[in-house]
């Protein structure tokens, strides 16, 4: 009799697999498997259905799967489909960035026993930390014009791993600044998010014990977006799964890798693929974008991947719109024209199904700023946003979203809120104190919940309530609070997003009344019914001078902003962009040029 | 796996307590010393039954030595596990408590009662005290509840009530096993039982004298309430419900004639300890558990000292198989599925489970002078292989005495077994009293007896007695004898280049006294030539020269010849001719070699 300890739930929707052989295979694999998977393929579904199947039939407490995403927001999202499973917060399932894997399950356990460097306190560094250290290091070392960022040193030391290898050398600059760097946050006692990973990367090349180790706790390994994982994650999952005997599950697809500026490289996850111990699978099937929006992302890639639309009789609209006014002139077409037809095209759709892409920051103001006058409501998301989504602000967020409305369906569900208040603290080992401490929680919460309320007051109280007083507590939440602190800024009288209501501040995608306006990069995993991709114009995609390999990736981030689309794709343009001395008259993005080039030279072979 | 150290600070009868130990623990000590204690140690950080109360300890559970000072003092309590890296799901539960990498990997698991860390300043009473339960070296690394629940402890204490555990049906072990057999019945026997038993129901009530009897009982029901309020009797066997059928089989003994409550107790926890070796090998299959520490309290209790051997060692030899050999079935321990998943904990009085405790699994409470408790074990003394094996067929019932003993008096053989407690007696001191145990050796092999008794063992005063022994080629064996003891007493020294005389100079200052021929002689020598020429004449047909020689001997001792003598007194059997002359012993005549050592060992135990 096999006690079972792990929800069945997911029994219920396998069956849905069984007519994608590509989704099946995946879900029935039993050794290594990587799963390329191309654009709207169900990639996400296949995923949290083969970590619920393996949680329940391969593992058993205190074994479990870990699964590492990249970056916060995906894990939020894998968190909120698994939880409808029954998996929301289980004891042998991890669901974090590399950052937090990394932090909690390899080096917080391992690295004191194993002198590496790393101080047993872990504190993260907040980024004026970070930037203090950095730029003292760098201007005692070259000069206050030395022309490195923090970004250069970041990547650097992502690229090159070992460090008594010639090729640490390669910038001797950069290689010195890294060294002062590091040498001075180990002073202060800190740590930064790339040294995570280093580190870690550190202890499980150099020191065979922690293979078993790790092996035993987790000897199932899921990786989300592989592609955008990098070098030193890489180098840890196959030493991890090649010699420590830890059974590996890759999703991923290397077209749709736009992180190379930050050391992610999309021909690792190819690499593994091409391995003969791994299962490879194809996810062809696309579930998101009408037939003709697949056709022109292949033309635009440049590649042919053989993608089939799920519903061959959808239709799609391509437009190519040139709005010689610049940026202005686009934002007034998008807003006075394009906006109210997409709304009125398609019966129930609503302005949360429309998303407005761009490159970069400054397009996205330019927008923002016209959206705001025109009152249309939106929500932003990209480095120009109010705060960053970490895991406090994710909470908080969540909090929000329970108690404008969401305990009524237990959505989020109360118990994950708790669980993951509790491990926000370090060193509570006592149930009475955990107890107290959720008891609390749920007497805030219960308190404050209001279906119509502000966001502003809400993120006082929480924040007077129960934030503050835990990170008085908790040196180790300090970078955090760094944007728990914008938060409070942003949705403040004057503040980015004053009048923000509890439910917009609950979740992004829980607000159809909003357009969403967002960079292409961070429009990965993201589907709309209409993309507007504006700012199409040379000189901002691809950017002027780009290298091969640059010029590659945006082509693949061109690639991103079509897919995301499941009916229609707006490109925007205006041949020409804002200089620092006046408009250069570069011409419409050369990806948009050929696009249309292959589309109608498509058109008439037919 | 295995506990290989067990530390307790400032806990009871513990001040500073620190033992190492092997595969099995059998704790053996005076009343009092607190061996019950040590298991509540292992409680705190093992039992899942224990509630939070429990693990809130109060006052009475401060070292007794604090006296009013225990207010602010720590109590801390740890084991460190070991040889688990050959089971994953044991370094799962482990791996992340590591305090030495290994190989092998060592684990410790900490529980610790201590004022509040934010408390300021004294603690005012014990409500300002929390416990902490965490693994490995930092007290931020909290152990959940998982752990005691997999890798629980299970005692069974020594008063238990083996009846009612069984009685009842909800602690019984039995349990299980019946729920297991009730899944093993198909549908169609369960019907065949069913319709066998409603028989049998049928049969017995529908009897007249039965349903009278329930008449009788309806008509004075109805007299005392009237027809209205009167409910319909009738008698029959309750349960007609397989489940509850099943539920209410009962142990039968003795053929099945009479139930286990009229068992003799010594039955009764035969049977209890039985049931509790399958439901261990149950809870093992079924995952429920992945080890069990099984504690056992004065297993004595109730048993014949025959039975206790048999049953311990079962217990105590399958945890002894090495984890290698978990996997293969052996034909004769098929069914042992716990064999190397338990680790068994006794404590006891009873040199019967002393005497086939494994030899390394002795661990040994004393009380020192400061009246706290102090623990040695043979854990980690340094036997050779063939020693270890030496010893432990050697120790057996009597010779398990040696662990209980406060001192003990090494001698050859059984001469010196029976005379030494003569003269014992004869010089006032009484050996039983003083609880020093004469431990025959069986040959001149002391080595391994005086290290597993003397300093880097188990510290346990002692006394060797043994012969110069002369050969007749003029060769003497003793002095080698004595410079190999030394030089495992007191290493380093030269011992070869030293002479006879400066050796057992030495060897007596270190309890190591050596006659100057063989016993025999050196009795002759003295008073008790008298009664040894009488009993060799009584027992022996002797010619009349060999009389006529004892005569001569005995009237002139200088002319005895040592050889001759000895040879006369084996065809008598040196054990019984010593048993036959011991009555004679007198304080006068007590061989100084032999006064000198009990006059030592009686003064080294006072």
């Amino acid at each position: 009799m096999r006690l079972r300890s792990t929800s069945a739930a997911y029994l219920r929707h396998a069956g849905d697999l069984a007519d994608n052989p590509g989704q099946q295979a995946a879900y029935d694999s039993r050794g290594h498997c990587v799963v390329l998977a191309g654009p709207g393929s169900g990639k996400t579904k296949t995923l949290i259905l083969k970590l619920a199947r393996m949680l329940a039939e391969d593992v058993r407490v205190p074994q479990g799967v870990a699964c590492i995403t990249y970056s916060q927001e995906c894990t939020r999202e894998l968190k909120r489909r698994l939880e409808p499973l029954g998996l929301g917060e289980s004891p042998n399932l991890f669901v974090g960035t590399v950052h937090g894997f990394c932090l909690r399950h390899i080096l917080m356990p391992y690295a004191h026993l194993a002198n590496i460097g790393v101080p047993r306190q872990l504190a993260v560094a907040t980024s004026r930390q970070a930037d203090v250290a950095f730029k003292g290091v760098a201007e005692r070392l070259l000069g206050l014009n030395q022309p490195y960022k923090w970004d250069d040193m970041g990547k650097y030391r992502r690229v090159h791993l070992d460090r008594f290898a010639p090729d640490w050398d390669t910038d001797p600059d950069l290689a010195r600044i890294s060294e002062g760097y590091e040498a001075a946050l180990r002073r202060q006692g800190l740590i930064d998010y790339d040294d995570m990973v280093v580190c870690a990367h550190r202890l499980v090349s150099a020191h065979d014990w922690v293979l078993p180790a790790i092996a035993a706790r987790w000897p199932i390994l899921a990786v989300d977006e592989y592609q955008d994982l990098g070098v030193p994650l890489h180098r840890i999952v196959t030493r991890l799964a090649f010699e420590g005997g830890v059974r590996l599950f890759a999703v991923g697809d290397a077209d749709q890798s736009v992180y190379g500026f930050a050391g992610s490289d999309g021909d690792l996850l190819l690499e593994l693929a091409e391995r003969q111990d791994i299962q490879r699978v194809r996810l062809e099937l696309n579930y998101r974008c009408a037939g003709r929006i697949i056709e022109a992302s292949e033309y635009a890639l440049g590649e042919t991947r053989g993608y089939r639309p799920y519903d061959e009789e959808r239709l799609a609209v391509i437009r190519f719109v040139e709005r010689p006014g610049g940026l202005a002139d686009q934002a007034a077409h998008v807003i006075d024209t394009l906006i109210p037809e997409a709304l009125a095209a398609k019966d129930g759709r609503k302005p949360g199904d429309i998303a407005i892409l761009y490159r970069n920051a400054a397009v996205g103001n330019a927008f923002a700023d016209a959206l705001t006058a025109a009152d249309i409501e939106f929500v932003r998301v990209d480095t120009g946003a109010p705060y960053r989504k970490v895991e406090l602000t994710s909470w908080i967020e969540d909090c929000a979203a329970w108690c404008s409305g969401g305990w009524r369906r237990g959505r989020p569900q109360l118990d994950g809120l708790l669980t993951r208040w509790v491990r926000f603290r370090t060193g509570l080992s006592s149930e009475r104190e955990a107890n107290k401490a959720k008891g609390l929680v749920t007497a805030f919460l219960m308190r404050n919940r209001c279906d119509e309320g502000l966001a502003a007051p809400f993120v006082a109280a929480i924040r007077r309530d129960l934030i503050d007083p835990l990170a008085r507590e908790e040196p180790s939440l300090h970078d955090q609070m760094e944007q728990v602190h914008r938060m409070s800024a942003a949705v403040k009288a004057g503040g980015k997003l004053e009048g923000l209501d509890l439910v917009g501040l609950g979740g992004r995608d829980g607000s159809p009344s909003h357009i969403n306006l967002l960079t292409l990069h961070s429009s990965k995993g993201c589907e709309y019914d209409v993309v507007m991709m504006v700012g199409m114009d040379q000189g901002v995609i691809p950017w002027n001078n780009e290298s091969a390999a640059e010029l590659r990736e945006s082509r693949r981030l061109f690639y991103v902003g079509l897919t995301r689309a499941r009916d229609a794709v707006h490109l925007i343009y205006s041949g020409w962009i804002d200089g620092r001395y006046g408009p250069r008259y570069f011409g419409r993005s050369s990806f948009v040029e050929e696009l249309e080039t292959r589309l109608l030279a498509a058109g008439q072979d037919r | 796996m295995r506990i290989c150290r067990i530390g307790i600070r400032n806990f009871t009868n513990f001040r500073n307590f620190e033992v190492r130990t092997g595969r099995n623990v059998v704790v053996v000590g005076e009343n009092k010393v607190g061996k019950s204690n040590l298991l509540f140690a292992l409680q705190l950080i093992f039992d899942p039954s224990l509630s939070e109360r429990d693990r809130r300890l109060g006052l009475e559970h401060f070292w007794d030595g604090l006296g009013d000072d225990k207010l602010g003092e720590t109590i801390e309590i740890s084991v460190d596990l070991t040889d688990f890296d050959v089971d994953p799901r044991l370094v799962a539960h482990l791996g992340g408590y590591l305090i030495d990498p290994g190989p092998p990997m060592i684990s410790r698991l900490t529980y610790r009662y201590q004022p509040m860390a934010s408390l300021e300043g004294q603690p005012g009473s014990l409500a300002d005290y929390e416990y902490l339960l965490f693994g490995g070296m930092y007290p931020d690394t909290p152990v959940g509840s998982t752990l005691r629940r997999m890798l629980p402890l299970d005692l069974l204490p020594a008063l238990r009530d083996a009846e009612k555990d069984l009685a009842n049906w909800r602690r019984s072990p039995l349990r299980p096993l019946i729920e297991d057999l009730a899944g093993t019945l198909s549908v169609a026997d369960r019907d065949a039982i069913l319709d066998a038993v409603d028989g049998a129901q049928a049969a017995l009530s529908g009897r007249p004298e039965v349903e009278a009897v329930a008449r009788t009982i309806g008509g004075r029901l109805e007299g005392m309430v009237g027809p209205a309020h009167a409910t319909s009797v009738a008698l029959g066997l309750a349960p007609s419900r397989l489940d509850a059928l099943l539920r209410a089989l009962r142990l039968l003994i003795d053929r099945g004639e009479r139930g286990i409550a009229e068992a003799s107790l010594g039955t009764t926890n035969l049977v209890f300890l039985a049931l509790k070796s399958l439901e261990l090998d149950r809870l093992i299959q079924d995952g429920e558990r992945d080890y069990t520490f099984l504690a056992v309290e004065e297993p004595e209790a109730h048993l014949h000292p025959h039975v206790q051997r048999l049953v311990y060692r079962h217990f105590l030899e399958t945890a002894e198989v090495d984890d290698e050999d978990v996997d293969e079935d052996p034909p004769g321990r098929a069914g042992d599925a716990t064999a190397g998943r338990h680790v068994t904990i006794l404590t006891t009085h009873s040199p019967h489970i002393a005497s086939i405790a494994p030899l390394r699994s002795i661990v040994l409470l004393r009380r020192q002078a400061d009246g706290s408790t102090e623990g040695v074990s043979t854990a980690e003394i340094p036997l050779d292989d063939a020693e270890v094996d030496d010893l432990q067929r050697y120790i057996d019932v009597t010779r398990g005495e040696l662990f209980f003993s406060r001192g003990v008096i090494l001698v050859e053989g059984d001469a010196e077994r029976f005379l030494v407690p003569a003269f014992a007696d004869a010089l006032d001191i009484h050996l039983d009293e003083l609880g020093i145990s004469v431990c025959s050796v069986s040959g001149t092999n002391f080595a391994p007896y005086v290290k597993l008794l003397g300093p880097s063992g188990l510290r346990i005063p002692f006394v060797v007695l043994t012969d110069r022994d002369e050969l007749p080629d003029g060769t003497v064996l003793g002095p080698g004898r004595v410079r190999g003891l030394l030089g495992i007493l007191r290493p380093g020294r030269d011992y070869e280049a030293m002479d006879e005389a400066e050796v057992f100079r030495r060897g007596a200052l270190r309890g190591i006294f050596v006659n100057s021929s063989t016993l025999e002689p050196a009795l002759f020598a003295t008073g008790m030539r008298r009664q040894m020429v009488r009993v060799l004449k009584a027992d022996l047909p002797l010619r009349r020269a060999n009389r006529e020689l004892l005569d001569g001997w005995e009237a002139r001792p200088s002319t005895l010849e040592p050889t001759r003598l000895i040879k006369l007194i084996e065809r008598i059997g040196k054990g019984r001719f010593a048993q036959r002359i011991a009555p004679a012993a007198t304080a006068e005549r007590c061989p100084a070699y032999i006064r000198e050592a009990l006059e030592r060992i009686r003064d080294e135990v006072a």
